[in-house]
């Protein structure tokens, strides 16, 4: 397992010594080794984040530029071990067989991609085990990777927290019960594990004792599963990606019908002068049809950008009638029986078809998380109360929302809630800043807010409302004061006051 | 629609054609309320769908108070250059579009989306300048009451909405309104009534 730590940060072109912060929707998706020490986690709101640290850079989060900067790591990848599978930008498997009987031993071959991939530039931990997990696990132990020895699999993986495992819901449970290390959950009958826990908890038994998340299907297919599709005129990048979504569906329904799944694609593209391409895609999971269009982009976006490099090191972005695709097809490289999925007890049955057309093209334009939908979602302040989840995701919060929050501000709700925080300024009559003291007095009424550099006159106001969220947490602990204050255009505002610093949290316009 | 709604806009939203709001705030999302009410799920009738374009600041739980069912919203937050193809997917798809294109709209584009929407019967809810609208809703007084000085919470917001209508022959309609009312809805507050 080759692995690129904090790849979107190193994607978005930032110093990986600097503070730096990837956000998708609100959310830190990855942050530098020194923005974690300054306590910035992933998954934590970015107004929290910016709480904790100030200074922190941020950078959107663009996954089909991870997935371009990456095809440059895997091009070194590639020269040194042939069979190069993506698991996704910044995770790469290699069998290690062969290469290491070539360099002459396992800790050789990772010394050589460490070295390769230091020289391009890039900074990648490399861990060698028996299956995908364990080796995933070890690139993570040591700064450079770990080579776990044949057969010293499940001792390494033992000790190690359930947590690992990246099913939190399953964790949570499996701590409640006492089972807090993968060794734990190894020694329980398989059966009884399957049982208890579904399909979720058999794949999680699997990791455990190091084999692979799904059994390997016992017969081969006799029937070729792959799907193709041509295109006559040869096509450029952005309508093969529409078709792939299309042919994705195709291979699906496929292997759907047959009660299979398979855990590697093999996305081979041909252009129009006859040379092909060929990339294999893992995934633990099945591969959804728009995780694997997504992945096709991703393939076929240095040819988007002109940079596309063919084997013989030529460039194809030269000769600009040649660089058509001509023939994508699909392949299934690694089939497994599926283990079902429970469906949602009232399923996407609500969605018309129509409307899910037309959300699943644009998420081929825009990406996954370009069209969301709203969720309620518990918490206090105008913007934590609403969730976007993306289109076709679940659409459930770790936040129940039907539980009392003490402290949440009554009806009617901001029809303004700024994703971003808008720093004011609020000054009394003397034009002083207005200030709360520990004990919750104001140094003297409002008098005028400065937003975006207009004064705006208060006319009326009332407050500090004092919230302190997860007091027994002090890593999250957060103690803001609100005010709501009427302004002399006929507006309302929701000002908080964080750290001495007053935003605008919500405008009642 | 909402009834409160009815003296401004009577028969409802126009269907394959635009209706102009001057910013972001409590009308655009009364007008889409109305459209995507969540109802009893005994009732019987077509699934109503509202896409949000380009507004990633609006409040989604003010128009859930005023009566949206959130089910049937989507949001596309970050349209970008895209957005005219990404509005004309849309159109196809759901009943009503709440959009805030970048200004001014190019001609072209306002004139190909318009003959989508009539082909499909799309009520178009434009934030900002559109040309060929085919009324444009402004809020021209507004107060907020239940804040007083240093106590209360805000409760209820009167205004008066005043819709401008296309051609020389149709009158301005003005209405007063709770928008919103102390439990988030929208309902009509005339003046005589409050006073």
């Amino acid at each position: 397992m080759v692995w690129c730590p904090d790849w979107p940060v190193v994607a978005a072109g930032a110093d990986p010594r600097a503070l730096v912060a990837v956000i998708a929707g609100g959310r830190v998706a990855a942050c530098t080794p020194v923005a974690r020490e300054a306590g910035v986690r992933r998954g934590m709101k970015l107004r929290d984040a910016q709480r904790r640290c100030a200074d922190l850079a941020i950078y959107p989060d663009d996954p089909d530029a991870q997935g371009r900067a990456f095809e440059r790591v895997i091009a070194v990848v590639e020269e040194l071990c042939p069979r190069v599978e993506v698991v996704r930008p910044g995770l790469i498997a290699v069998p290690a067989r062969g290469p290491s009987r070539y360099y002459g031993g396992e800790e050789q071959v990772a010394a050589a991609i460490r070295s390769a991939l230091a020289e391009a530039g890039f900074d990648a931990s490399v861990g060698v085990a028996d299956g995908t997990f364990a080796a995933t696990l070890a690139a993570r132990v040591h700064p450079s990777g770990a080579v776990i020895p044949t057969g010293e699999t499940t001792a390494f993986l033992a000790p190690q927290p359930v947590s690992v495992l990246d099913r939190p819901e399953l964790a949570g449970t499996l701590i409640r019960l006492g089972i807090r290390t993968l060794g734990e959950l190894a020694t329980m009958p398989a059966r009884d594990v399957a049982s208890r826990f579904g399909p979720d908890g058999a794949v999680a038994r699997r990791l455990a004792i190091g084999a692979d998340a799904r059994p390997p299907a016992t017969r081969r297919p006799v029937e070729d599963l792959s799907v193709s599709c041509e295109f006559d005129p040869p096509r450029d990048a952005e309508p093969v990606v529409f078709a792939a979504k299309t042919l994705a569906d195709e291979f699906h329904e496929g292997m759907r019908s047959r009660g299979l799944a398979c855990v590697r694609v093999e996305v081979e593209v041909t252009l129009s002068d006859g040379r092909t391409r060929n990339r294999l895609w893992r995934h633990d999971g099945a591969l959804s049809s728009l995780a694997l269009a997504e992945r096709v982009r991703w393939q076929l976006s240095p040819m988007i950008t002109g940079t596309f490099h063919t084997h013989d090191g030529k460039s194809a972005g030269d000769h600009g009638d040649e660089r058509g695709v001509a023939r994508l097809r699909l392949a299934p490289d690694q089939i497994v029986t599926d283990g079902g999925r429970q469906l949602e007890l009232w399923g996407a049955g609500d969605v018309s078809g129509v409307v899910d057309r037309a959300a699943s093209r644009i998420q081929v334009m825009l990406g996954h998380a370009g069209v969301t939908r709203p969720v309620r979602s518990g918490g206090r302040g105008p913007g934590e109360r609403i969730v976007r989840v993306p289109w076709g995701d679940r659409r459930t919060t770790d936040v129940p929302a039907d539980l009392p929050w003490p402290g949440r501000l009554p009806a009617p709700a901001p029809a303004v809630v700024p994703q971003q925080p808008r720093w004011a300024d609020v000054l009394d009559d003397a034009g002083r800043p207005v200030s709360v003291s520990g004990r919750c007095v104001v140094s003297a009424p409002p008098a005028t807010v400065v937003l975006d550099g207009e004064e705006l006159a208060v006319t009326g106001w009332a407050g500090p409302w004092p919230v302190r969220d997860r007091w027994w947490d002090p890593a999250q602990v957060q103690r803001v004061v609100r005010f709501q204050v009427a302004t002399g255009d006929g507006r309302a505002l929701l000002l908080v006051l964080d750290d001495g610093r007053w935003s605008v949290e919500g405008i009642y316009d | 629609m909402l009834p409160a709604l009815e003296r401004l806009l009577p028969g409802g939203l126009p269907l394959g054609q635009a209706v102009t709001v001057d910013g972001v705030g409590a009308l655009p999302l009364a007008l889409i309320a109305g459209a995507v009410a969540a109802r009893r799920p005994t009732e019987p009738g077509p699934e109503h769908w509202c896409a949000v374009v380009g507004l990633p600041d609006a409040g989604v739980l003010a128009a859930a108070e005023m009566g949206a069912d959130l089910d049937r919203i989507l949001l596309v937050d970050e349209p970008g250059e895209r957005w005219a193809e990404i509005v004309a997917t849309l159109v196809t798809a759901v009943d009503v579009v709440l959009m805030r294109p970048p200004s001014p709209p190019p001609a072209g584009t306002v004139r190909r989306l318009m003959a989508l929407a009539r082909r499909h019967g799309v009520a178009l809810v434009v934030v900002g300048g559109w040309d060929g609208a085919a009324s444009r809703l402004q809020v021209t007084a507004s107060l907020w009451t239940g804040l007083g000085d240093g106590h209360g919470h805000l409760r209820g917001r009167r205004v008066q909405v005043v819709a401008d209508g296309r051609g020389a022959g149709r009158r301005p309609r003005s209405a007063w309104l709770w928008l919103p009312g102390p439990d988030g809805t929208v309902a009509p507050a005339d003046l005589e009534a409050v006073a």
